[in-house]
């Protein structure tokens, strides 16, 4: 039942991008974004799409690692492409059934918005698959460290991230190992209606809060036994760098644009 | 109910890898018997414990109850669960009642018994286990000491009367008076007739309670029998990175100084040993 979760979704494998900057591939990404947004017709999202694939091939990630992130959004997408081809009006009809009217403008809509969603889910999706999620959160803090001028605690934001983030995988499996203990006592989480279900949660959720609070407490004295006291004059054991890769990749997305904008002018 | 396990396997996966828990296991829990499971952090242990009560399913290979396969298809695993009870590492992060008494009535609650049976089996667990059924049934279990917590939990599976119990490493984390009151009630209960099957890293635990020992490497079954026959072997268990009970070092020290009390791994048989050496005058 736990083992559905995939809240960190880290691939780790070696490769260029997973090497990258992790500033880098958060600019990029969001750079990536809008350039999606950009596109004017469908047969631009071609060199998007070969863009995205390149990357995915580069940073070694399996096909099925790309589909997987589409799953949750399945029910999203094909809302979106119906509501899209049967809410649009225009000029050409394609097809008649009965009251409702199938207009090209229509299917062009429809497939505009899905393959512009298919396209932003799966972009992001290479950034967590290739980026741990501590190296993630380093990225963001330095990125938003200027920010510190108008007293915004990115430090603070970043640690507490970091934190919640280390801590899903134990929390998982404590879960996993209260659910197998009370699995043992005879506990019943899978049949059941919908009260029966909630009130077979307790015996998972108490023991779960206790030790979550038990894990903070630890935490927070282990942390304040070596002298930690926030962001301020702290060195870092691994000094973010920017090499030779992630000019490539600048220079990548400069192509990506230059492809797309001389397009729009045209 | 003996229980064997027959070319067992077990595989995890995560991300690209797939670590190799278990290979092809053969090992038989006699009837009655307190086995007990050793080896290195990571060699299987637990995982094994997992699949003696289905929690687990392997890989390959099977887990027989009493002949019957109990991964098989319309195998009832909840009731196999009641009559193989299993003690997690730490069972005292699994309450979650407001008082000891609903807790250790959860089990048998499950089993769908009646208000006076699971009565009767709450003040036996509770009593076997060494807990004042007055002074503590309403009490909160997180109000009590870390070895009565562990006791309140290991009552909780008693309440089921299992035929087989599993305990990993019950001891840890214990103090040496909470420890030996846990091992007397194991011992107590294996007895009085309930199979044991004991995971430990504490070897002179192991020498002083179980009757067969069987050895985890890296995954593998790598020696088993009586506990005599598997201390002697303190060079192979080394290789492994265990040791010997310190009884039994005694014994050999005492061996090499010419003082030959056989292979004794208990510290009551050297004693016994000793004292009929000095009584009698003479060496053995």
């Amino acid at each position: 039942m736990m083992r559905d979760i995939t809240l960190g979704q880290y691939y780790p494998v070696d490769s260029p991008i997973h090497r990258l900057d992790p500033r880098t591939k958060i600019i990029l990404i969001f750079l990536y974004i809008i350039a999606v947004f950009l596109v004017p017709n469908l047969l631009m999202y071609i060199p998007v799409a070969a863009y995205l694939v390149l990357a995915a091939g580069l940073a070694k990630l399996p096909f099925s690692m790309l589909l997987r992130s589409l799953k949750p959004m399945r029910i999203l997408l094909i809302i979106t492409f119906v509501l899209n081809l049967f809410f649009a009006t225009g000029t050409k009809k394609l097809l008649q059934i009965g009251g409702f009217v199938l207009w090209q403008e229509g299917l062009l809509t429809a497939l505009t918005f899905s393959f512009r969603l298919i396209l932003l889910v799966t972009g992001s999706s290479i950034l967590t698959l290739t980026t741990s999620p501590v190296t993630l959160t380093d990225g963001l803090e330095r990125l938003a460290s200027p920010l510190k001028v108008i007293k915004f605690p990115a430090h603070e934001m970043a640690m507490m991230m970091t934190i919640a983030l280390r801590f899903i995988p134990t929390l998982i499996e404590e879960a996993d190992k209260i659910i197998k203990a009370q699995t043992a006592r005879g506990a019943d989480f899978e049949t059941g209606n919908l009260m029966a279900r909630a009130r077979a949660m307790i015996p998972l959720l108490v023991p779960l809060f206790i030790s979550a609070f038990r894990r903070a407490g630890d935490l927070a004295m282990a942390m304040e036994a070596r002298c930690y006291r926030g962001g301020e004059g702290r060195t870092r054991l691994h000094k973010l760098a920017y090499g030779r890769g992630d000019l490539l990749a600048f220079l990548s997305i400069l192509v990506l644009y230059a492809v797309i904008l001389s397009t729009r002018m045209l | 109910m003996p229980i064997v396990l027959e070319k067992l396997s077990h595989h995890y996966k995560s991300g690209p890898n797939t670590a190799v828990a278990l290979e092809d296991i053969d090992l038989t829990i006699q009837d009655g018997e307190l086995l007990a499971l050793i080896g290195h952090t990571g060699s299987g242990k637990s995982t094994l414990a997992q699949h003696l009560n289905g929690l687990l399913e392997p890989t390959s290979g099977r887990v027989l109850l009493n002949g019957e396969d109990i991964n098989q298809k319309g195998a009832n695993r909840r009731a196999l669960r009641f009559k193989v009870g299993l003690v997690f590492q730490y069972p005292e992060h699994q309450l979650f009642e407001e008082t000891v008494y609903k807790d250790i009535a959860f089990g048998p609650k499950n089993m769908g018994l009646a208000e006076e049976e699971i009565d009767a089996r709450v003040r036996g667990a509770m009593d076997r286990v060494g807990l004042e059924f007055e002074e503590m049934k309403d009490r909160s279990p997180f109000e009590l000491s870390g070895g009565q917590m562990r006791r309140v939990a290991l009552a909780g599976v008693l309440a089921m009367q299992p035929a087989v119990l599993v305990l990993d490493e019950p001891t840890a984390g214990l103090d040496p008076r909470a420890r030996d009151y846990l091992l007397q009630d194991v011992k107590r209960l294996n007895e009085e007739g309930t199979t044991v099957v004991l995971i430990s890293h504490a070897m002179d635990e192991v020498a002083r309670l179980a009757t067969r020992v069987a050895v985890l490497a890296h995954g593998k079954l790598v020696m088993e029998g009586p506990t005599a026959e598997i201390f002697v072997q303190q060079e192979r268990l080394a290789q492994m990175g265990l040791d010997v009970p310190e009884a039994f070092k005694l014994a050999l020290r005492l061996q090499q100084e010419g003082l030959n009390l056989g292979n004794h791994y208990r510290l009551s048989d050297i004693a016994d040993g000793l004292a009929a050496a000095i009584k009698g005058g003479d060496t053995a």
